[in-house]
């Protein structure tokens, strides 16, 4: 199914921190298009991770929405969510987030674990797109014995075999080394330009805003330009 | 299925630890339990046989009563030092039929003063079989020397007071009564209420009355009922019963059946209240190994959330982890706590030195539900947790 948008409607964040209550995200309205690639810059602090989980659901807002293809996932029943998560967006996490105990290709093949029969694990895929990431010789390695750049790359694979329509990533080129990140942006456009897939990055800096369709300068929670 | 043996394989140790929990804490009951019910039966056992016995007799204001013709003898029934009736063996059945009453036995005390040894010598005529004389009158059990009754007609065995006072020894003949009577045993039946200075199978003593004391009354069966009931907290209440039917009746008791009830009751309390609290500690015990376990996987949980694992999979998988580990520790436990049994009794390891280990193959459900409950309480606290939080909050909280 096509991506219309992804839109943020006056989405707020507060929490409770030693007794003092911090807005982390302060009523922002951002939208991002079919296709488009989207940078939310911004210094550490300024509330971007933060945006960037309310955007894919895996926080709750303190008020505001935000709707993925006209659904509003803040408002979404839990099981609604976790298919929406399943089946059309991918999350890249800046620590990669992969289980520590399981193999690079387990680690790939639990994103299709929710699926039902019809979208079984297909191992091909798995070892195409570890080919593509030069990471097919690593399949059986766990994500200890990997270095952060491959860790990384493993990361955007567990997040493109399930094939979304939209990519959230937060800081993907923040944990490696330059030649790493290069590849990883590369891998990233690619998927843009071929694949047809929304990209939302969360970046302090480090990826060029040429790149982007959109960039969202956030600061103390705020988009500010 | 195959995400929880492998999630189990994965972390193995903390697998090993989660069921190792229960492992120990099922053995920990088996044990427990083992030496508390032991302690209750054997402790209840020993105080069940204490007051459960009381005689049943009709006094009589008339010495030798109407049954006896040989007035010169000077002889009469007696019980507790009251001239008594004589009792038909029909009352044996209708006491038996009251509620709680376990045993009952007719018993013949007869009493004469014996010219020859200057004093009164008292010939019970007792069912040797019977538990209610082994408890009313003696036993086999109280014999200080020689042997205890035969079928031979000229056998007694004497009180060793009455041995010691007059003093004879075992093999002695004894002439009384009529007869020459052969001193088989001595006994010490300690404080009794049918306590006689000789004893003797009852249907002897019925032949010496009629035959050699010329008592002879028809229906001469018997002058006293012992009777035996099952437990010290209900012989109350038999005696209520006895008294309501046949009001014409003397009961006699030594009334140590109240303090031994108390204790019962008591320790009956106490094994309950422990066995009670066992069984909390273990679904604590279970719950908390099972809820560690769980909140170390918690960021890991929210991993799989984040790519799209739906609430009902997870929890299925955390509940059917949770069951897994409590089965298995509980069944490892159960099997090691029999072994242990086993190995100690075979041993003779006894606590105090008296109390044996029992395994209860009753309590094998209780012990297989228990720390599967704890399991899946344990388990349900995260599943709570799991449907209330958003997989962010559960990455980044637990980073």
């Amino acid at each position: 199914m096509a991506l219309k948008h992804v839109e943020c409607i006056s989405l707020t964040k507060q929490y409770i921190s030693r007794n003092q209550k911090v807005t982390a995200v302060d009523n922002i309205n951002l939208s991002v298009g079919k296709n488009e690639l989207v940078l939310l810059k911004g210094r550490s602090g300024a509330g971007k991770s933060t945006l960037l989980n309310l955007m894919c659901g895996l926080i709750r807002p303190t008020s505001g929405k935000v709707m993925i293809d006209n659904d509003c996932i803040t408002e979404m029943p839990d099981n609604s969510l976790s298919r929406l998560l399943s089946e059309k967006i991918g999350i890249i996490f800046q620590s990669f987030n992969l289980l520590p105990t399981y193999t690079v290709y387990e680690n790939i093949e639990i994103a299709l674990a929710n699926r039902g029969s019809g979208h079984g694990v297909n191992r091909d895929n798995i070892f195409t797109l570890l080919d593509q990431f030069s990471l097919k010789d690593k399949a059986a390695l766990l994500p200890s014995e990997l270095s952060a750049g491959q860790q990384q790359k493993v990361a955007i694979i567990r997040s493109l075999i399930k094939e979304p329509a939209v990519i959230f990533a937060d800081e993907p080129t923040g944990s490696v080394d330059e030649e790493t990140a290069g590849e990883i942006l590369n891998h990233l456009l690619y998927l843009k330009r071929v694949k047809k897939v929304t990209l939302v990055i969360a970046t302090h800096g480090n990826i060029s805003e040429n790149v982007a369709d959109k960039v969202y300068l956030i600061e103390n929670g705020r988009v500010i330009g | 299925m195959i995400y929880i043996t492998k999630e189990l394989r994965r972390h193995r140790w903390r697998t090993v630890a989660g069921i190792s929990g229960y492992v120990i804490a099922t053995l920990f009951i088996v044990l427990l339990l083992s030496v508390t019910r032991a302690s209750e039966k054997d402790s209840i056992g020993i105080l069940k046989g204490t007051g459960t016995h009381f005689i049943v007799y009709i006094p009589s204001n008339t010495a030798c009563c109407v049954s006896c013709d040989n007035e010169s003898s000077d002889g009469s029934l007696i019980a507790e030092g009251v001239h008594t009736l004589m009792l038909n063996s029909d009352l044996l059945a209708s006491i038996k039929e009251i509620s709680g009453v376990r045993d009952v036995a007719p018993y013949l005390l007869y009493r004469i003063f014996d010219p020859k040894l200057q004093s009164e010598v008292s010939l019970g005529g007792i069912d040797t079989s019977s538990l209610a004389t082994r408890n009313n009158v003696c036993a086999v059990t109280n014999l200080v020397a020689g042997r205890y009754l035969s079928d031979r007609a000229d056998e007694v065995v004497a009180e060793e007071s009455f041995a010691r006072a007059h003093r004879l020894s075992v093999g002695d003949t004894l002439k009384t009564y009529g007869s020459r009577l052969t001193l088989a045993g001595i006994i010490n039946s300690g404080i009794k209420p049918g306590k006689a200075d000789l004893y003797a199978p009852i249907g002897n003593v019925r032949t010496i009355l009629k035959e050699k004391m010329k008592c002879i009354s028809d229906g001469f069966d018997m002058n006293i009922v012992l009777v035996e009931v099952t437990d010290a907290r209900i012989q109350n209440s038999v005696i209520q019963q006895l008294k309501e039917r046949m009001n014409y009746l003397a009961v006699s008791s030594y009334n140590c059946y109240q303090p031994a009830s108390e204790v019962m009751n008591k320790m009956e309390g106490t094994t309950t209240v422990i066995t009670i609290l066992i069984i909390f500690f273990l679904i604590i015990f279970s719950a908390k190994t099972q809820l560690t376990s769980l909140i170390e996987r918690f960021r890991e949980i929210g991993i799989l959330k984040s790519l799209g694992w739906s609430n009902s999979r997870l929890s299925m998988q955390i509940l059917m982890i949770s069951v897994i580990q409590s089965l298995t520790g509980a069944l490892i436990g159960i099997i090691s706590g029999y072994l242990l049994i086993i190995l100690l009794n075979s041993h003779q390891v006894r606590l105090y030195d008296t109390l044996q280990f029992h395994f209860q193959p009753a309590l094998l459900p209780l012990l297989v539900l228990l720390p599967l409950s704890g399991g899946m309480i344990a388990g349900i606290f995260p599943v709570i947790k799991l449907y209330r939080t958003r997989a962010g909050e559960m990455i980044n909280n637990y980073m």
